[in-house]
């Protein structure tokens, strides 16, 4: 299976391989895209206080980014319909290399990295047959591409690395094709799904939505230390008619829907941008639209909610206290069932908080 | 240093042109003021005699006073949560005619209790009432029982809201404290009111009853049983263009000219339920409007997002 032109890939790419932890480049414990007012574009890393620990600068707007497990390394991946992803070196503040998706196929914003750090695992969509896949790329041949597999669906977009090292991907089921860009071109046939996979892509567990949920788009997941996924959805049908747009899925018992009454679920204006696990058993979700953060138990109970123009960035973590961020440079704290400010940046924070403690 | 003398001249020069003072002063507290009275009349009139002819004139006066705050969504109104409970509109799932056939059919003694506000939120406000007055009743006393119910609720939300905006509007004018961090994040609020005010009467007010060409939506109409479809639009349309003209004092012309263009279509359309977006004839003049308030929603964006600095919001619009 492994070629000679891979290991002398490998040997070479070794040779300058980062040394350096999270910890040497300032304790952040989050990173996000994000803009700075003359246009310009960056992935920043914050620390526990919101501070700035350090700045790249992108070329393009990102929108999630993958956080190396151990190497202050990370992943920026273009906005979708993206072609290209980055590889940061945070220690030094530059590019080490650039990913571009292979011929036919283009990035979904998320990626992963293995649990060992020697593979990262990209969204992506085979856009000519509108299939999902999850390409695979080998850190140590300098991110060459080494594969792909199915991503269980259609419209593949947050992928997340469960605590047992196999993997979440939310496939939102919306077929779209770069020439029209972000157009939705099968809404009367869509169907969403979660699908679990081991990090060779066998796919071991997969749960489709429910009839009543066929215009519902899973997006976002974040999964707590048992296992538990949140889920976060985006209702592509009368805004005034969403079934729901939050549930648990639990290995073997599939997906509860989070009860909300009707004024609840109406501010969150039919959209969901990003979730986060915080602690044991809760969860946070975002709503940018609705301009909202809500908590939710991992039992499917409703938390407090929070007003928060703009407000997307939600990262996960072990703790019971986390960073929210905002479109107009504000950093949150979420702590005790209480979200509070914690520092104001002169940037536009990105759709995603991407956690390095988790 | 060049970057600090620019945000200083801008702190300088914003409150010149957005002006939160006169906002507060002679838009958000004297219509608050008048929803009060119209709810009191309205609940006083419901204590006499709750028949639908006795309380549609005052029922009609204190609608008009809700659609004239109904885009004051933040402050007290949000931290009370009683949005809904006012009005409970669009309602594509009918929960105001369950919630309502639930109470009926079960005498609910709730309507004579102080835990009326407890019910549905669909059940509690403008949008409940139109129901109780305007489409028959099985059950006329329980009917009366309820609408009084309703009204008095009413009262007491418009009361609650009302007497705690004179704190909030300090904490705008006053910015500096944990909801507003600075006059920015007021002049954000005053706007988001206004462009989703307009983005409102687009898409639901206007946007629900047009639905498509092929496939009308006439019974979607707001109050379209009451008649007062046209009226909601004609009053938004008033609230937004006074709320617009005293929270920004630098040049309007493209948004005066737009607003002046919206009013007049709305006057000629003589189409009070709206129920002409099924007739080809007169669908055209219904989209016109509709295609005047975008006019409005640009303008707006030119001449008063632009200028102080108010960009749409980078992960809302973004969408993914």
């Amino acid at each position: 299976m492994t070629t000679r032109r891979a290991v002398l890939g490998g040997l070479a790419a070794s040779a300058f391989l980062p040394k350096t932890g999270w910890s040497q480049v300032g304790e952040p414990v989050a990173l996000s895209a994000a803009q700075r007012p003359d246009g310009a574009l960056s992935l920043v890393g914050l620390d526990a206080q919101g501070t700035i620990v350090f700045e790249i600068p992108l070329s393009a707007r990102g929108h999630a980014a993958a956080a190396h497990p151990t190497e202050a390394e990370a992943v920026a991946i273009a906005r979708r319909p993206g072609r290209f992803a980055v590889v940061l070196d945070c220690a030094e503040g530059r590019v080490r290399t650039t990913l571009e998706a292979p011929d036919g196929r283009h990035f979904y914003g998320h990626a992963a990295f293995s649990r060992d750090g020697k593979y990262l695992f990209t969204t992506e969509n085979a856009f000519e047959k509108g299939e999902g896949r999850v390409g695979i790329w080998d850190r140590s041949a300098g991110f060459e591409r080494v594969g792909e597999v199915s991503s269980g669906g259609i419209g593949p977009h947050e992928i997340i690395r469960l605590p047992d090292g196999a993997f979440a991907i939310a496939n939102g089921g919306i077929r779209t094709h770069p020439a029209t860009g972000r157009d939705k071109l099968n809404l009367e046939t869509m169907r969403a799904n979660l699908t679990v996979m081991t990090p060779d892509g066998e796919i071991t567990d997969q749960k489709q939505l429910p009839e009543l949920h066929q215009l519902n788009s899973l997006r976002h997941i974040a999964a707590l230390p048992d296992g538990r996924i949140g889920c976060g959805f985006q209702w592509q049908g009368d805004p005034f008619e969403v079934p729901a747009l939050l549930a648990v899925f639990e290995k073997g018992k599939g997906l509860a829907f989070v009860d909300m009454d009707e004024p609840d679920l109406r501010s969150l204006n039919a959209y969901i941008g990003s979730v986060a696990a915080i602690g044991l058993d809760g969860f946070i979700a975002s709503s940018p639209r609705g301009g909202k953060v809500m908590a939710f138990g991992a039992d499917g109970s409703l938390g407090k909610s929070f007003s928060a123009s703009d407000v997307c960035g939600v990262a996960s973590s072990a703790k019971t206290q986390t960073l929210v961020t905002d479109g107009s440079g504000q950093v949150y704290v979420f702590e005790r069932q209480n979200l509070a400010r914690l520092a104001q940046h002169d940037r536009a924070f990105d759709n995603h908080l991407v956690s390095l403690n988790s | 240093m060049k970057r600090r003398l620019a945000f200083a001249f801008s702190l300088l020069a914003i409150p010149a042109i957005a002006d939160t003072q006169a906002v507060i002063d002679s838009h958000i507290l004297p219509r608050h003021g008048e929803f009060v009275a119209a709810t009191s009349a309205l609940a006083s009139v419901a204590e006499n005699d709750c028949t639908a002819d006795a309380l549609k004139p005052a029922f009609s006066d204190a609608y008009d006073a809700w659609i004239s705050i109904s885009h004051i969504q933040f402050g007290p109104i949000e931290e009370q949560g009683l949005g809904l409970a006012m009005s409970f509109w669009p309602d594509p799932k009918d929960s105001t005619g369950k919630a309502i056939a639930r109470l009926t059919s079960a005498k609910d003694p709730i309507v004579e209790s102080a835990d009326f506000g407890e019910v549905s939120a669909a059940a509690q406000g403008f949008t409940a009432l139109e129901r109780l007055l305007f489409d028959p009743q099985p059950d006329a006393d329980y009917a009366c029982a309820l609408t009084q119910a309703v009204a008095n609720g009413l009262v007491d939300k418009a009361e609650s809201i009302n007497a705690a905006w004179p704190g909030f509007a300090g904490l705008m004018t006053e910015a500096g404290n944990d909801r507003f961090q600075s006059e920015e994040e007021v002049n954000r609020a005053l706007y988001t009111a206004l462009s989703t005010g307009l983005e409102f009467l687009h898409d639901q007010r206007l946007g629900r009853p047009l639905g498509t060409f092929e496939r009308p939506r006439p019974r979607r109409a707001e109050a379209r049983r009451s008649e007062r479809s046209l009226r909601h639009i004609e009053l938004s349309l008033a609230a937004l263009e006074e709320l617009a003209t005293t929270f920004y004092s630098g040049d309007l012309n493209l948004t005066k000219s737009a607003f002046a263009d919206a009013r007049a279509r709305a006057a000629a359309l003589d189409d009070p339920a709206l129920a002409g977006v099924a007739d080809p004839s007169k669908r055209i003049r219904i989209e016109a409007l509709q295609r005047t308030v975008r006019d409005i929603q640009n303008a707006v964006n030119t001449e008063i997002g632009k200028p102080l600095g108010i960009t749409a919001g980078f992960n809302a619009l973004d969408g993914d």
